[in-house]
């Protein structure tokens, strides 16, 4: 008896997440045209948290990479867009940009340190970078040292002449950050990397001894995960309008909070942030007024979705009706002849 | 999917505010009778987080506010309802800046008011700037409201006011208190690297050169991370330069450290006058009996001889009232939480349209008042935009009805103010 076997990618479920998902993308591309004002800023916030979502679970998911230091490079972005707007006289959304590579070009020599340490002592070792890059900005007093500085009114203005204008524009590069990260992930998981991250995450010594070059394959992960968070970084304080090393470098808003979103809703898949960055904002807008009470609910979903669901809610959906919205696996399919 | 969470969003704000409502005690809504319109108020404030001890009386302050507020505010002959919308900070000036945003963007607030620390106040005053709406700040020193914004003195801003002391009184204050007890005119200065540190150190516009100019050593080790566990380095530096009294900005737990360590390494100045860190009693009472003595800048206090525009009610009145409201001891930034919405109720009353952010905000640059806290007129201030209160110093004493009592001990600056005793050096 003999068994023939094809390899398959897209699935029915892909093909038509495909087809929902443009409609969904055309839907938010035209939201400056039905939502509000408050629903057009909330929107800006839940990209901006998914595309910082994205590059964690691609660290963590597939990199193996567990980094609770993800908010020097959001802080690092965010002082680089300060820098050259306010200083450099660069138009903001250039400055965006500029701040994105600028992060990315840090990033390597960061991550040259970074690399000499594994597992927890990566995780931490992340972190005391973290810090070294706070109290770093604490010290520059041309960007307002432990103070902070605002960003000039007459800068922002320079955006876009009107209010809503300047409201869209931010709007549409916040939504072009969302998609590319997804698209970033995508792409990478797709490629040849992508194996082989695929490989790193279930064993790294085994695909090592199998010629996976681990280092460099991580090392090129870190980077352009760093550059994108560099570049949402920006993008956050250009919507905050005001820095200070506290406020850039947060653990709590930049890296714990992107934990619990990709946590809850399922590490190591591109699905898993979209979910949780949604059940997140939910409950937020539910019970951010509760006080303490709010921090707490938020840490006991997380300990029980650890628990319960270490593959987070995606997992539960794959795992119950094996699906993938986005074709980045491989599937055997057999038949007996 | 990511579309039909936006869809659903109002639906689960309006069922959030209306749990909101009946679970917690931060939304307070009153609606008036006769009502030509609704004016919504939004307010920033410290609810959770290391900063909670400023809004501590909020709650007590609103009840009070939404009584006076039932039956409307009359303005131009149409009698409006008010309504005012309280977000928590959470101490993080990330969440400030959100909440003031949501407040603009989705409540649609037609005024905005925000109080406690350069933390809360700037982000919030940072959105209503570059988004047009009137905003009140109190509670921050003016300068790091003003500077570290990015203000020009020759230009202020268009839409964002504040009232409150700065550095040249709080200066004037503890000098005072310092020349009411012998001494050898050395200081040693605590400023930690943060919005408050920068200021009070900064050499042209700090302590320091006040200080010279009045025949004061100071002693400036720099700047210290805020929540440091070791002293030892200030501690020696004060040491060696025999400083007889010591001054800063320090955040409470920072200021039991040290003082705690300073016991223990044998350092005992005779004045120890301590910005920021010994406003609320609770800190004090953490050191046990070694807080005696300690000196702080007082900014109100219930012997203040002023009353509220709003209910007539006298300092003391609105300080007793909160401690038979809660059972616990007054504490400064009741006064000035009550004035906020004083300050705000009156530009108002004088804008003729209150839903018109423009005329809100030239009424809001022609205040002159009297409030809870003293005169507030954003005319004539240090610089544009900015309203300077009355500063007096104090020192805490044991006994009365808590363990310590804020007694008022330096009024040259305000000499309305009753002092309540001498200036005694630690013993």
């Amino acid at each position: 008896m003999s068994m023939s076997y094809t390899v398959q990618r897209s699935t029915k479920a892909s093909r038509v997440a495909m087809t929902v998902g443009v409609l969904i993308v055309i839907g938010l591309a035209l939201a400056p045209y039905w939502a509000s004002r408050g629903d057009l800023r909330m929107m800006v916030e839940i990209f901006y948290y998914l595309a910082l979502a994205q590059m964690w679970s691609l660290l963590a998911g597939y990199g193996g990479l567990v980094s609770v230091g993800q908010q020097a490079f959001v802080g690092l972005g965010g002082y680089m867009l300060f820098a050259l707007a306010a200083f450099g006289g660069v138009n903001p959304i250039l400055a965006l940009v500029l701040a994105g590579v600028i992060t990315a070009l840090v990033a390597i020599p960061t991550a040259f340190v970074a690399f000499r340490l594994t597992g927890a002592y990566f995780a931490i070792g992340t972190w005391v970078i973290a810090e070294v890059f706070r109290l770093g900005f604490a010290q520059v007093s041309a960007l307002g040292g432990g103070s902070g500085m605002s960003l000039p009114a007459s800068i922002v203005r320079s955006i876009a002449e009107s209010r809503s204008g300047r409201e869209h524009l931010v709007y549409w590069i916040a939504l072009a950050i969302a998609l590319g990260s997804i698209l970033m992930v995508f792409l990478l998981l797709r490629s040849r990397w992508g194996l082989a991250m695929t490989a790193i995450r279930d064993s790294e010594t085994a695909s090592e001894s199998l010629g996976v070059e681990t280092y460099v394959t991580k090392f090129l992960v870190y980077v352009a995960a760093a550059g994108m968070t560099g570049l949402v970084g920006a993008l956050i304080f250009l919507q905050k309008l005001r820095i200070s090393p506290d406020a850039a470098f947060s653990v709590q808003d930049w890296t714990a909070l992107v934990i619990f979103i990709v946590v809850i809703g399922g590490i190591g898949s591109i699905e898993g942030p979209i979910i949780g960055v949604i059940v997140f904002f939910l409950l937020r807008e539910i019970a951010a007024d509760w006080g303490s009470w709010y921090l707490i609910v938020l840490g006991g979903i997380a300990v029980a979705t650890m628990l319960f669901a270490p593959r987070g809610i995606w997992g539960l959906i794959s795992d119950k009706w094996d699906i993938n919205l986005f074709p980045v696996g491989r599937r055997l399919i057999t038949e007996k002849d | 999917m990511k579309r039909s969470t936006t869809i659903t969003r109002r639906g689960l704000i309006q069922s959030g505010v209306a749990g909101a409502a009946v679970v917690s005690t931060l939304s307070f809504t009153r609606m008036a009778h006769a009502q030509d319109g609704m004016i919504k108020i939004g307010f920033v404030s410290p609810k959770t987080g290391p900063l909670a001890g400023f809004a501590e009386s909020d709650d007590y302050i609103l009840e009070g506010i939404n009584a006076a507020f039932a039956d409307g505010i009359e303005i131009d002959g149409s009698t409006y309802g008010v309504e005012v919308i309280v977000k928590d900070s959470q101490s993080n000036p990330n969440r400030a800046a959100d909440v003031a945003a949501e407040l603009i963007l989705d409540d649609e607030v037609n005024l905005m008011v925000v109080s406690s620390t350069p933390e809360t106040t700037n982000p919030v005053s940072d959105q209503c700037e570059i988004n047009g709406v009137p905003c009140i700040s109190t509670v921050a020193p003016w300068q790091p409201w003003f500077f570290t914004r990015g203000g020009n003195p020759a230009e202020g801003f268009e839409y964002t006011y504040h009232f409150f002391w700065g550095l040249e009184d709080v200066i004037s204050v503890f000098t005072e208190m310092w020349g009411k007890v012998d001494t050898n005119k050395s200081v040693g200065g605590l400023f930690p690297n943060d919005g408050d540190g920068n200021a009070w150190g900064d050499p042209e516009l700090g302590f320091p050169k006040p200080l010279a100019a009045q025949g004061f050593e100071l002693t400036d080790p720099g700047r210290y991370q805020n929540l440091s566990d070791d002293f030892s380095a200030q501690i020696s530096a004060f040491k060696n330069a025999s400083s007889e009294i010591v001054t800063g900005v320090m955040i409470p737990p920072d200021f039991t450290t040290f003082w705690t360590q300073a016991k223990q390494q044998g350092y005992a100045p005779k004045v120890a006058s301590m910005g920021k860190a010994l406003l609320f009693p609770v800190t004090v009472e953490a050191l046990g009996d070694a807080g005696q003595n300690l000196s702080s800048e007082v900014w109100w206090t219930p012997t203040h001889p002023f009353s509220s525009s709003i209910s007539g009610q006298s300092a003391k009145d609105v300080a007793d009232g909160y401690t038979e409201a809660t059972g616990r001891q007054w504490t400064q930034p009741i006064g000035f939480a009550h004035a906020l919405f004083e300050v705000a109720a009156d530009a108002l009353k004088r804008s003729g349209d209150p839903t018109d952010y423009d005329r809100v905000r030239d009424a809001l640059a022609e205040t002159d008042m009297n409030t809870v806290v003293g005169p507030v007129n954003f005319q004539n201030g240090p610089v544009p935009n900015v309203s300077k209160t009355p500063l007096v110093g104090g020192q805490w004493r044991l006994g009365g009805d808590f363990k310590y009592d804020m007694v008022v001990t330096a009024n040259g600056d305000a000499p309305d103010v009753p002092l309540g005793g001498d200036m005694e050096a630690i013993s």
